[in-house]
Order: structure tokens, then sequence, then C-alpha cells
């Protein structure tokens, strides 16, 4: 859910349905699928934020634990509430630092929804996080006062879960891109390798045929998997997953089946039709 | 020989550290944010349960009904006391497991989310 399963870059593509062009607050990247990002919405601290990670200065291309941050969701209380006609700004401040939020108001919905809101009010917010000459602002989606308090605790549990769930994530991908790289060095069967394989990671794989389906298509999506146009010949996937080539091939055919990989030079060599 | 410390040139932008009383010690002159029960009333002085069941002063808060969850958010006076700043009713519903297992974690292994 956090960051690995929903595709909002397909699920919005396509089919007529847009974001309204004439809505200051449509957020770009949902129009934007051209490298069909996984987008997730990230429970944060103001803290995360501020010590995101900035890909290119051009864009607001932030990561957290590896993550692409897109849209947030944050907890805090409203300082500073400066209400103009076509928005209201206000710091959020959630306990961990200060952020300056801004709402755009351009319809009836939008006045109502900031019209309660006050300076010293506890609030659930959801928006997308922008940076401008090193700064960082929420552009806000969605407000609305918090009632039962026991969504501060939740959220941030929520923060602390995610972070977790993250950080495993790409330390178990890590592990396998070292696999790779060793691999092609020196050319010697992998042994004692210290990463633990990604089907260990959580119950949320099924044992058995659909686990090494995921790993190969997991495999396959990693960047070192297409740097070559022909994608990676099976014997090395089996190799590198540590798996029997017959186990192997009847998972290809399955994703093959599914549409997820393709045989491109010849019928051993395949890519990720996702990332490809 | 008594020492007065005045804290009032504290930068209070900076970040609220989630305590209980266990963890309040550690924090003494910082600002902090705890939610207490408040279950004595004397004047200006109150004393709460804070949410790991524990005795804490709180100074500076108006009068509240009883048994409520307040959080308080303020200066670090003493091991034992917080002089609150701003304070919010957290209702008569509050999970104090729940934000007690929080100030735990938020000063423990994911401190670094937070402070």
């Amino acid at each position: 859910m956090y960051g690995s399963q929903f595709d909002g870059g397909a699920a919005f593509s396509g089919g007529g349905f847009m974001p309204s062009q004439t809505t200051q607050a449509a957020d770009p990247s949902f129009s934007s699928s051209k490298n069909r990002e996984i987008q997730s919405l990230l429970p944060l601290t103001v803290k995360q934020i501020k010590e995101a990670f900035l890909l290119s200065d051009d864009k607001s291309n932030f990561t957290i634990d590896g993550v692409d941050v897109n849209n947030v969701t944050l907890v805090g209380m409203v300082c500073n509430r400066t209400g103009r006609i076509t928005d209201v700004t206000f710091i959020l401040d959630d306990g961990t630092g200060r952020i300056e939020c801004n709402k755009w108001v351009q319809e009836l919905v939008d006045s109502n929804e900031v019209e309660g809101i006050l300076d010293g009010m506890y609030v659930r917010i959801h928006g997308h996080l922008k940076g401008f000459m090193g700064k960082r602002t929420l552009n806000v989606f969605s407000i609305r006062p918090i009632t039962d308090f026991n969504e501060i605790a939740s959220h941030f549990i929520d923060c602390i879960y995610v972070h977790l769930y993250n950080t495993r994530l790409r330390k178990l991908q890590g592990g396998v891109t070292t696999q790779q790289q060793m691999a092609n060095s020196t050319s010697t069967p992998m042994k004692g390798s210290p990463a633990a394989p990604p089907h260990q990671f959580s119950g949320q794989y099924n044992v058995g045929q659909k686990n090494i389906e995921q790993m190969v298509l997991d495999f396959l999506q990693l960047p070192s998997s297409n740097a070559d146009e022909k994608g990676v010949h099976c014997d090395v996937i089996a190799r590198q997953l540590r798996v029997s080539m017959d186990k192997l091939m009847s998972s290809i055919q399955n994703l093959v089946e599914e549409g997820l990989i393709y045989s491109t030079t010849d019928d051993f060599h395949f890519k990720s039709t996702i990332n490809g | 020989m008594r020492v007065i410390v005045n804290f009032q040139h504290m930068d209070t932008s900076s970040p609220t550290v989630f305590v209980n009383a266990e963890l309040l010690p550690m924090y003494v002159g910082r600002k902090v944010r705890a939610v207490v029960q408040v279950t004595q009333s004397d004047g200006e002085i109150k004393t709460g349960k804070s949410t790991d069941e524990r005795q804490l002063i709180i100074k500076g808060l108006p009068q509240v009904p009883p048994m409520t969850h307040v959080e308080v958010i303020g200066i670090a006076e003493s091991e034992q006391s917080i002089h609150a700043e701003t304070w919010t009713n957290f209702g008569n519903t509050f999970d104090t497991q729940s934000y007690n297992q929080v100030c735990q974690l938020a000063n423990g292994d994911f401190k670094g989310l937070f402070l």
C-alpha cells in the first residue's frame, strides 16, 4: 500500500479522465505518467520532510527512505493563518517542525473547508510537497479539523510504520543489486550472501510459485536489469535468485502470459514491461 | 544556594518533545508536550496523571473539567513539572496507552523522525 502496489499513473491516465485543467490545485504529477511511477501517499512528520533528499533542483523530486514523495499527509496544529481572496496560508506545526502550507480557495467547497480552521486547531492535511529555492512548502488538497485526538497518536505510529517498511524494502533491494554486481565482476556462484532473499521480507508474499514470480519481477524491474536492451538471460536470473531452472521457467511463463515481462532477442532473454 | 534559571529566551520554535513522566527529566528546560488527566486542582497548580500513570505538576493551566485528558505544551520546569503555554482538550475517550507508546518510540528507536 505504501509505495509498492498502486500504480496511480496507470490508473489515472487515458480513458478521458483527467483532473480539471482550470483548477490551480491540479496536481501535475497526476497528469504526467511519462515514467509510470508508482505514486504513493506518505504519512510524514515535518522533520522527515525537512530532511527529504532532493533529486534535482528544477523539479520537486523528493525522496524519503528511497521512496518518491508526491502526496503526503500530516497532522499538526495551525499557526499564523492568513486568509486572502484566492488562497489561505498557514504554518503547520506538528511538534517535529514547522512547514508553510498553502490552500487555494476557488470554489465554495474550498472556502467551506477552510472557514472553520483557526489558529491553535489540530488538523489533518493531505497535500503535495513542493520545493522552491530550497524552501519546502505544502500545497494542501484537503484539510479538516481533528475531532478524535487519538488520530494524533495514530498518525505518528503510521509515520513510524511506513518509515520502517520503506527502509526494510530498500535494504532488500540494495542486497539484490549487490549480488548482481558481484556476479558480473567475478562470475563465481554466490555463496553466503548477507542479503536476505526478498521472499523472507513479509508475510504478504505467498510461499511457492507466486513468490518466485514476484522475485523475478522485482529483479527485472531493477535499473541494472534494464541497462541492456536485451534484458536479462534466464540463466542469470536463476543464478541471482537461486531458483531451479524449471521453477524459473514456469514463473517466467506465467509472467509473460500476464503481460508483465516479455522475451527480447531470443527465448532466453527477458525484460520487464514496466520500467523497461 | 538557590539557582534561578530564566527560560524565557528559549527558542520555542524548536521541536516539541513527546514526553511522559519517565522521559520528562531528560528534557528539563526544553519545550515538551505531554498528555495528562487532571486529578487535582490547587489554583494555578494542577496535578495530573501522565500517560505512564505517574504524577505530573502543570502550572498555568486554566480550569478544566476533571478526568478529561489535556495535552499540555510548554517548558519543562523541573523533572516533574511543566509550565504550560498552550493546551488542548483531548476529551474523555483518549487512548493513553497508544500515546505513551508514541512517546517511547519518538524518544527511542525513531527519534530521527521526531527530533
